[in-house]
């Protein structure tokens, strides 16, 4: 049977900029397989709770999009994983797509994941025009509520994997109730011909073990967060992490 | 022609886009939303049903039409231009808000929605959803800033006599733009039961169409009433802006009307000057993608949304609707802005001459009425938006004009 890969989650400077450096590598460590490197935002209309707080906090010690550039840039030079930049638009639009997609590409990003902007605003945005020119994979993301023209378009554009929320909701709620998971995954398996990745609420094995047959990757966000939050000693939650990411991955402790 | 059909050369392309401002900047898991939304806005536009049973609740549950007063006092103290008062303010509810909630609750109703999402400031428009709520049989649940919810205490316990659950929203600067969040997410989380009444215009599209749509009603009864009143139409038309929902209900009509100008008044809080203190989007404000639409945000170097301040709950949204942001470019609308000062100083002018009551947001309109009507003759006609009555503003007004017997009367109330 094929391994499932994981992709885990930071917010760039929460708690700090050193301690989102440090993660990441412990990350890399354990064997994660991509990260997502999230640019805070004011106001992440996809984020839940535990996100949005972390966006605060990383706003409240400065972070800007050039110190996540720098961050970035600092970790791809010391980790050989994938690492992408996930954000919002206006992050992007305010700094210049164009400026922002050569900028990221120089410092090492393998891609963008930007949840609000639809490929039906390409004419006015190039945003994916920009990504191409400059090789960084722009990843797509679907919902169970995205009807089957929608799948379709985004299809079209999709690059390297597409990102399929779990269920109806925003990042870290409660993944309870799927219903009709697996005719939807059917759905995006019909119009999608690149590996599949699913996340929003994803925490346990018993979660990964759900989703594992029909996906390729397995998305972990706001559950390392909660780690960082609960455990105020770094070195501590650094190994609540690594237990974490072994356990998600790891076939032999199933626990129903 | 059907009162829905009414188009300008200002209006959005299929879209959404009103020049380079607007648009459906939404995560994928709301444009399913978004497009049902719309396809049934298309719909409804056609639908002589629709307009009926729309213009039948305006007439016997708002009230409409609402009365287009000649403020003779005003005027004569003013010493220029004629001044008349469109007074939204008597509408059911209080505000002109009623008129986007009735038309989107018998939206929902058509879409088969069972419950109500709407985000709030002043509570004009959370207590106008909770009432439609009630009215036609939806859950309803207001999100608020907790801030907001201070300042608009009395908002928040007639949304709650109503029925809905107020959520206090504790996110950010705790004021409207949080509120809206957290409506968005609520939508994401509940999309197939849920509508999200959406409280002005703008957002994704279509919201800034379809409230506009509704709140067209303002200017459609002016042209009507000026001419039965005077015999022609206003040369300037006045009123307060946040999102735009109040103003482009009284200016929609008269866009293609060469001769009126039109002035969008913006809160200008402690002055314009004064960054963060202010809720002035054409006074420092740049380009931005947020909450799901591209216009003017008051917003820092990292593309993050400022904060604002104004002494209205209604005017600090650091937004601008698009097509107000498109309708500045196209030279057809001016903007000004009013400070708290100034705002505080017109709703006492208001209510010495008039006896009339306007909102602290409406008070800012009336606020730039001071300013241009001395600099009018005598037969210029001004229109001002009286876009909500001062009742819920007991406690601003009273802590702003440091009424002692009012404060004494709250310490003892509190015993």
């Amino acid at each position: 049977m094929k391994k499932i890969k994981l992709m885990t989650h930071v917010v760039v400077g929460y708690p700090n900029i050193a301690s989102t450096i440090q993660i990441v590598k412990a990350m890399e460590e354990a064997g994660v397989d991509y990260v997502e490197l999230q640019i805070p935002f004011s106001d992440p209309i996809a984020d839940g709770p535990t996100i949005m707080k972390a966006c605060d906090m990383a706003l409240q010690n400065g972070v800007t999009v050039r110190d996540c550039l720098k961050v970035m840039k600092t970790l791809s030079a010391q980790v050989s994983i994938p690492l992408f930049f996930m954000g919002y638009y206006n992050s992007v639009f305010h700094y210049g797509v164009e400026k922002f997609c050569k900028a990221a590409k120089a410092a090492g990003a393998y891609g963008l994941i930007i949840p609000d902007i639809p490929p039906d605003e390409e004419e006015y945005e190039h945003f994916i025009k920009a990504c191409m020119t400059h090789h960084l994979h722009q990843i797509r993301v679907v919902t169970p509520a995205s009807s089957d023209e929608r799948l379709k378009l985004n299809a079209q554009v999709a690059d390297e994997f597409v990102y399929c929320v779990s269920h109806y909701g925003v990042t870290g709620s409660s993944a309870s109730g799927r219903v009709g998971f697996r005719s939807y995954l059917k759905r995006i398996n019909k119009y999608f011909k690149i590996p599949i990745a699913v996340g929003f609420g994803i925490s346990s094995r018993k979660d990964v073990h759900m989703v594992e047959k029909y996906a390729d990757i397995v998305v972990v966000g706001s559950a390392v967060l909660e780690i960082i939050n609960t455990y105020a000693r770094f070195d501590v939650a650094i190994k609540k992490i690594n237990t974490l990411i072994k356990t998600l991955t790891n076939k032999e402790q199933i626990i129903f | 022609m059907s009162f829905f059909s009414y188009k300008t050369q200002f209006d959005a392309d299929s879209g959404g886009h009103f020049g380079p401002y607007g648009g459906r900047y939404a995560p994928e898991m709301l444009i399913p939303a978004l497009e049902e939304l719309e396809r049934e806005y298309l719909k409804i536009k056609t639908d002589p049903a629709f307009e009926w049973e729309f213009l039948y609740y305006l007439k016997t549950y708002v009230g409409r039409p609402s009365p287009l007063y000649f403020a003779e006092n005003l005027t004569t103290t003013l010493g220029g231009a004629k001044i008349y008062m469109k007074n939204e303010g008597l509408n059911h509810t209080g505000a002109h808000k009623i008129n986007h909630c009735l038309g989107q609750a018998l939206l929902a109703k058509r879409m088969k929605k069972k419950r109500l999402i709407a985000e709030t400031g002043a509570g004009q428009h959370g207590v106008a959803a909770a009432t439609v709520a009630a009215r036609f049989g939806f859950e309803c649940t207001v999100y608020m800033g907790e801030e907001d919810m201070k300042r608009q205490r009395p908002n928040v316990f007639w949304m709650q006599r109503l029925g809905a659950t107020v959520v206090p929203v504790r996110t950010g600067s705790r004021t409207l733009k949080d509120a809206v969040n957290a409506a968005l997410k609520d939508w994401i989380s509940n999309v197939e039961d849920s509508h999200y009444l959406l409280g002005s215009t703008l957002g994704p599209h279509p919201f800034p169409s379809l409230n506009r749509d509704f709140q067209q009603i303002i200017g459609y009864e002016v042209k009507e009433q000026m001419q039965e009143l005077e015999g022609r139409q206003p040369d300037m038309l006045i009123a307060c802006v946040s999102g735009g929902s109040n103003a482009l209900g009284l200016f929609y009509r008269f866009l293609e009307d060469e001769s009126v100008r039109m002035i969008g008044v913006e809160a200008g809080g402690e002055g314009v000057g004064k960054k963060g203190r202010h809720a002035s989007r054409f006074a420092g404000g740049t380009l931005g993608v947020v909450q799901g639409y591209k216009t003017i945000f008051l917003q820092d170097t990292e593309g993050n949304i400022a904060q604002t301040h104004s002494i209205s709950a209604g005017l600090d949204y650091p937004g601008i609707g698009p097509q107000f942001a498109y309708l500045k470019d196209m030279g057809r609308v001016e903007f000004s802005s009013a400070t708290d000062k100034e705002a505080l100083n017109a709703f006492n002018l208001t209510v010495k001459l008039e006896g009339i009551l306007p909102a602290l947001e409406s008070s800012h309109a009336v606020a730039e009425v001071i300013k241009q009507a001395p600099k009018l003759s005598k037969d210029k006609i001004i229109v001002v938006n009286i876009s909500g009555r001062a009742d819920k503003d007991i406690f601003i007004v009273a802590e702003a004009l440091g009424d002692m017997e009012w404060d004494q009367f709250i310490k003892e109330q509190s015993k």
